[in-house]
């Protein structure tokens, strides 16, 4: 981010003054300058510049404008180098201008001729290390430039290499296609064309404030024809690396890993962006030019393939940087490539506390370890294995991860998992099989099958086929419902990856899908624009999303783009049960319409939300329901036992113990998988107890040989633990004072037969009881003050203390816990008595 | 006489339909009013016999059917419902294509080309917008019934039929305006909607609301100013908390000039008469339409009318009088019947899917054998239904966990003998202690159970109130305390228990 951070340097000053920058030959400095001052002699300019007439709140990205009219508020005015020479070539600035730190320059030294011949690599870390492996590398300087993991890059399209032999660094103007030499170029706001002031008709004086569109594109607009003159026969026009980009003759990634391979080659672990014609919904009338969308899609490149830098910014950044040069790129969301939904990037980077840098850290932590510490890594298996882990590594990190329990726990193969996973090579020794079981039970752990919900899932599966197999996809809607814990959200999940597969496998069409969860909006009426922005990756309000969602599922006539059924995934759907429930209503009436292609499924916990709903709405929702059933003891068994294969734990009975007692209450099997997760923690602590306690002993610290499992007596502290409720542990650790409080009170209580008594009657309880035991009596304020303690923490209800002596007072738990906790009290062993 | 030959082509198979050829259409009416006044009488017990052996033979039930909907829809049905009785193929529901067009059919979205069994309705709807446009005042219609009963879909019929008339007749077309009510975001922009729609061409002032132009435009005479119809779905979505909306919409067609012919559609009777008293007063009530839930006979013509877009023959007679029975018996929801039909479909695909997994060797059946196999049987339907209609209590709380069902067995110990009919959750924790105490089993806290509470609540098991303190939750039984009882008499535990 070094290079935007000094790019911010040279924002204007104020808005609307067109500013030159002047990217100047390598050892100039760099001044900011104004076009008109833009002066022949003033140096080796860069090619082009940005301004931006606009203030950032002007960004449509940052800011609700949805036109596409504002969404071309940039402007470019190009100046170019001085009169490159076909000699000067050499010193092209191939790379965005110098406007940027002392590392850019030095990645300007690297030849404008790219010629992959030349590949004086070196690396900058040690280079003494076996050869029989891959490294990883924080930086590595390639063909001149300085790549590292974070940057942006042109990759080239193997399929037509031939294109990427041309020179793409000189852009020309569009009219006289000469470069545009000591002139200004202006760039047009919609076609992103270079023109020089003096070619245009009128030719321009200066470089106008706000937009300009070249009188092309406003003829195109008017519908005339207007043909871009054609370059003089036998010379092509040059294109440049955005333009080819743009066309989709080249591709951006982003590097997010960088390793040189056993053979000496150089990788790197590239992430895509694609351009918005290359997703489902194609460009749309809001996306920018120089609009990117950063893909969830991964592949090892080589090195060889990159072509230079170029710059993929946020929308801030994008605004800032204004004068960023041709390889300027915006990108604000995340296009899910298997799922053709859209996500705001920093939605995403902000729910995972910046993401990025936690895989940035993770490879120079990689790299570090296997530079320094000379990794245990042999094999060329093991570092397949390290580099598939890496992988999942960042994949996870780069999807949206959830807290644990707001999604119910584990969700089925999407790692969209709430921890993050500790990279497995940091603890040095190996893991016990108790520890292997605690980090398998955790309910992020991403099980790898989904037992005991076959029916169910084949139940989903015909569902949805029989919807999107179609080809005219009529509308449906699925209500699933459930106790909580009993896989619902994760059954679905696995079914859409299923077809998804099925989708890659090319056996059924493509469709998109939007999954959202009801507690995650902020009100219910935000669904609108949820699902809007998912399918199309636009953010606007509700209301107008709701007049473009209605269009685009109930306009039957004309015939839409996009013509892939949708699936929309409602978790929690009572929550968008609103007061006159519109929102569900139209959700709903969707499906009904004509040609809506559009698959509602709902989940919820409510078995009778339907008929909990006005008519009109239950009568929409068709009479597709499937109910997951609580757990029994049997497949909660299986459930856990699937987990820990492999992994020899557990002994049987305590599973079996576990699952019984849970299956008992509520048929949860969150709660079972936790309360085995505490089961096997208390075995651990255990056992290390032991087994250091034994190394104090003798010495000796490899006392483990008795293999500790988690059994019976393990499972019973954990059930304990978790059903045993919070007060009694209160109570047993609260005051003296309290005690002989709640003693009294119990003893009032039972000896009345009423539910509540007066402080009056019960200071004469406790006064006879101090009297009687040899404590002192602390007196009416004092006790008065711990009625009210007790009362804040609610093991009593209480009137207001100001009440004195009349304050009534109840009991707020049974009156066998109250003296359950209090019959060993250890420091107040006389209370029993009177209990 | 093109009809009369399409006629005479009948299978010689169907007895009944050939006695309909035979006679005059003239004299087939007489037949038939004759029959309905004479029958309708004598009908009751025949049918409910056959009700009870649902296997029986159906054409005499089948017959009376049809004899019915040639009443009900009137002369132009007869030639349709005649090409019932021609030669269908066979559906086959392994072909995918076949599938496809039934399962279209079917579906919600696809709308009739017309509308049977409405026609009463569509005819006043469209007599009066007729004769609103043709007089040029204003005027309100309010059609109100059950969901599912075609409201909407006759709506846009009218739309269509008004279009057609006027064409005919030369008169300028109105403005038309359909509005969902529930896609507004704010109430008052079905004013600005109208106003948008009436005078797209001329300015608009900012400083006036677009309720007050409407009246302004409505209460003084500008000529050449075109009508304009509203509909407006989902009526009631407009009853704001002072009902100012309503009242005004219903306010703009009673004004002297007004243009404004409004046609209200929603589900309760007596919206207009309930929310604005007023209009009574002023004598423009509006006039009101009511769509009643359909019966079972309109269900199976509407049914017939969807299918003979197939050319094939997909359900057996009797599946779908079953189907049209129990749901006109419940709700008379249309949308209900289709629902119940596709699904009945999808039964049967399964059906024959694992048919065809299972035995190969089965395929050289007898042929007629296999026509049956392929059609939507009555005990497919039968199984649709039960998805519907069935009341899964018994089998919910059979499957619910132990202590679960101990809250429930001591919840029924509590309002045995009819004194309570709710108490609160920490009463019901001390009857839920009591049973785990006798007979041993440790009772979980609280907290666990009001948690479990709420799953049960969840389940419509129990209602739990809404309260500050959990102990004091109110707690009723949503069920009944027979079925509980039923329910968990297998288990001996419980049987002592409830004794």
């Amino acid at each position: 981010m070094a290079e935007t951070q000094q790019m911010k340097k040279f924002k204007t000053p104020s808005k609307g003054t067109p500013r030159a920058k002047h990217p100047i030959s390598l050892d100039h400095h760099i001044a900011p300058q104004t076009p008109q001052s833009a002066t022949p002699s003033a140096i080796n300019l860069r090619r082009s510049h940005r301004l931006t007439a606009a203030t950032p709140e002007h960004r449509p990205a940052l800011s609700s404008f949805n036109t596409p009219k504002s969404a071309a508020k940039t402007r470019k005015i190009c100046e170019d180098p001085p009169s490159i020479l076909p000699t000067e070539t050499s010193i092209n600035p191939a790379s965005p201008p110098p406007v940027e730190s002392r590392k850019k320059r030095k990645f300007q030294e690297k030849s404008a001729e790219k010629r992959k011949d030349s590949r004086n690599v070196k690396c900058k870390r040690a280079a003494d290390r076996k050869v029989k492996k891959k490294v990883y590398h924080k930086k590595v300087v390639y063909d001149g430039g300085e790549f590292s993991a974070g940057h942006d890059v042109y990759v080239k399209r193997r399929s037509d290499a031939s294109s990427d032999d041309e020179d793409p660094e000189v852009e020309e103007c569009r009219v006289c296609f000469k470069p545009a030499g000591r002139r200004v170029l202006i760039e047009c706001d919609d076609c992103l064309n270079g023109f020089h002031l003096k070619c245009l008709k009128p030719p321009l004086k200066a470089v106008p404030d706000g937009d300009w569109v070249c009188c092309y594109c406003v003829a195109r607009k008017n519908g005339e024809v207007m043909e871009f003159p054609e370059p003089q026969a036998g010379k092509k026009r040059a294109r440049t690396a955005r333009e080819k980009l743009l066309s989709s003759d080249l591709w951006a990634a982003r590097i997010e890993s960088l390793w040189k391979e056993v053979d000496g080659t150089y990788w790197f672990r590239a992430r895509w962006y694609i351009i918005p014609e290359e997703t489902a919904v194609g460009r749309q009338p809001h996306n920018l030019r120089r609009e990117l969308y950063r893909t969830n899609d991964f592949a090892d490149v080589e090195m060889e393939s990159t072509i230079r830098h170029c710059f993929v910014m946020s929308p801030r950044e994008f605004a800032n940087a204004a004068d960023g040069g041709d390889d300027v790129f915006l990108c604000e969301y995340e296009y899910e490539v298997q799922w053709h939904s859209f996500k705001r990037i920093a939605e995403i980077d902000s729910n995972e506390n910046d993401g990025e840098k936690v895989v940035d850290n993770d490879a120079d932590w990689n790299s570090c370890d296997e530079s320094d510490s000379g990794s245990d890594f042999n094999s060329e298996e093991e570092a397949a294995y390290e580099n598939e882990k890496r992988n999942r590594l960042s994949q996870s990190s780069s999807l949206r991860p959830v807290a644990a329990n707001s999604r119910k726990g584990q969700i089925f193969g999407l790692q969209k998992i709430g921890a993050k996973k500790i990279p497995e090579n940091l603890r040095s020794r190996k893991q016990t099989d108790l520890e292997k079981a605690k980090s398998t039970l955790l309910l992020a752990t991403v099980p790898k099958s989904l037992t005991c919900r076959d029916r169910e899932m084949n139940e989903i599966t015909t569902f949805i086929k029989g919807a999107i197999c179609d080809e005219q996809c009529l509308g449906r809607c699925l209500y699933v419902h459930g106790v909580p814990g009993t896989g619902k959200t994760m059954s679905v999940l696995a079914v859409m990856r299923n077809l998804k597969s099925e989708v890659d496998a090319g056996s059924i069409r493509p469709y998109c899908f939007v999954e959202i969860n009801g507690l995650k909006l902020a009100s219910p009426e935000n669904i609108y624009s949820v699902i809007y922005e998912g399918l199309t990756g636009h953010r606007v309000g509700w209301k107008k999303a709701l007049n473009l969602l209605n269009a685009r599922f109930s306009d039957e006539n004309k015939c839409r783009k996009d013509t892939r059924p949708c699936i929309l995934l409602i978790d929690e759907l009572d929550l968008l049960v609103t007061r006159n429930q519109a929102v569900l209503y139209n959700i709903l009436d969707w499906p009904t319409r004509p040609n809506s292609k559009l698959i509602v499924i709902g989940i919820a916990n409510t078995m009778d939300l339907p008929e909990k709903l006005l008519p009109r709405i239950s009568s929409r929702m068709g009479i597709q329901r499937l109910c997951f059933g609580p757990y029994n003891f049997q497949q909660l068994q299986e459930i856990i036992s699937s987990r820990l294969k492999g992994i020899d734990a557990f002994e049987k009975v305590a599973i079996e113990f576990a699952s019984r007692k849970v299956a008992a209450v509520s048929g949860d099997a969150r709660r079972a998988l936790e309360i085995c997760r505490r089961a096997a923690e208390v075995a651990d602590y255990r056992a290390k107890k032991t087994a250091l306690s034994s190394s104090d002993a003798s010495g000796k610290t490899f006392l483990l040989t008795g293999k500790v499992m988690a059994g019976m007596a393990d499972v019973e502290a954990a059930i304990k633990e978790m059903f045993q409720a919070p007060h009694i542990q209160v109570i047993r650790s609260c005051s003296k004072l309290s005690k002989i409080f709640l003693a009294a009170m119990v003893y009032e209580l039972y000896k009345t037969g009423i539910g509540e008594t007066t402080f009056e009657k019960l200071a004469m309880v406790v006064s006879s009881f101090c009297a009687n035991n040899g404590e002192t009596f602390p007196g009416y304020d004092t006790l008065l003050k711990v009625g009210c303690k007790l009362g804040e923490c609610r093991l009593l209800l209480c009137e207001p203390g100001t009440r004195h002596k009349l304050q009534k007072l109840q009991l707020n738990y049974p009156n066998d816990d109250v003296t359950f906790a209090l019959k060993d009290s250890k420091d107040l062993p006389w209370l029993a008595k009177y209990i | 006489m093109p009809a009369f030959a399409a006629l005479r082509q009948f299978p010689s198979s169907d007895p009944t339909s050939e006695t309909i050829v035979a006679v005059t259409p003239r004299k087939t009416r007489l037949r038939s009013d004759s029959d309905a006044a004479i029958g309708s009488p004598l009908r009751k017990s025949p049918r409910l016999c056959k009700e009870g052996t649902p296997h029986s033979s159906p054409t005499a039930s089948i017959r009376k059917c049809l004899k019915t909907s040639l009443n009900l829809s009137g002369s132009p049905q007869k030639k349709q419902l005649s090409e019932d009785f021609v030669e269908r193929q066979n559906w086959n529901p392994r072909d995918e294509t076949q599938r496809r067009a039934a399962n279209e059919a079917l579906h919600v979205s696809t709308a009739q080309m017309n509308v049977v069994c409405r026609e009463n309705e569509q005819n006043r709807i469209l007599d009066f917008c007729k004769k609103c446009i043709k007089e040029e005042k204003a005027g309100s219609l309010y059609v109100c019934g059950c969901p599912g009963t075609g409201k909407t879909l006759s709506m846009e019929k009218v739309k269509v039929m008004l279009a057609d008339w006027e064409n005919e007749e030369c008169i300028q077309y109105p403005d038309v305006l359909p509005i969902n009510c529930t896609s507004l975001a704010n109430m008052n922009d079905i004013f600005s909607k109208i106003i948008e729609k009436n005078h797209s061409g001329k300015k608009r002032s900012r400083s006036t609301s677009s309720l007050q132009q409407l009246q302004n435009l409505y209460s003084q005479q500008t000529p050449g100013m075109k009508m304009i119809l509203v509909i407006a779905d989902e009526l009631d979505y407009l009853i704001t908390r002072d009902r100012a909306v309503l009242h005004d919409l219903f306010m703009l067609t009673t004004l002297p000039f007004s243009k404004c012919i409004l046609l209200g559609v929603a589900n309760a009777i007596d919206l207009a008469d309930r929310f604005i008293p007023k209009l009574r007063s002023l004598n423009c009530k509006p006039m009101v339409i009511t769509f009643c839930a359909y019966s079972k006979d309109q269900i199976i013509n509407i049914l017939q009318e969807r299918l003979r877009a197939v050319p094939y023959t997909v359900f057996q007679p009797q599946a779908l009088e079953l189907c049209a029975r129990k749901v006109a018996a419940a709700s008379g929801d249309m949308r209900k019947a289709l629902a119940v039909c596709r699904s009945a479909i999808e039964i049967l695909i399964g059906d024959s899917m694992l048919s065809s997994l299972d035995g190969p060797e089965d395929q050289h059946k007898p042929a007629e054998n296999v026509s049956m196999s392929n059609q939507v049987r009555i005990d497919h339907v039968a199984a649709a239904l039960s998805k519907v209609y069935k009341s899964p209590v018994v089998d919910t709380i059979i499957s619910l966990p132990q202590h679960q069902q101990i809250i429930l067995c001591s919840a029924v110990k509590l309002f045995r003998g009819g004194k309570k009919k709710d108490t609160t959750l920490g009463e019901l924790n001390k009857y839920y202690v009591d049973v785990c105490k006798s007979t041993s089993i440790p009772p979980v806290g609280i907290l666990e159970l009001s948690s479990m509470c709420r799953v049960l609540d969840d389940q419509g098991i129990l209602k739990l109130g809404q309260s500050r303190d959990d102990k004091l939750r109110r707690v009723t039984l949503k069920v009944d305390g027979a079925d509980i009882v039923f329910a968990l008499q297998g288990v001996r535990f419980f049987r002592n228990c409830l004794q």
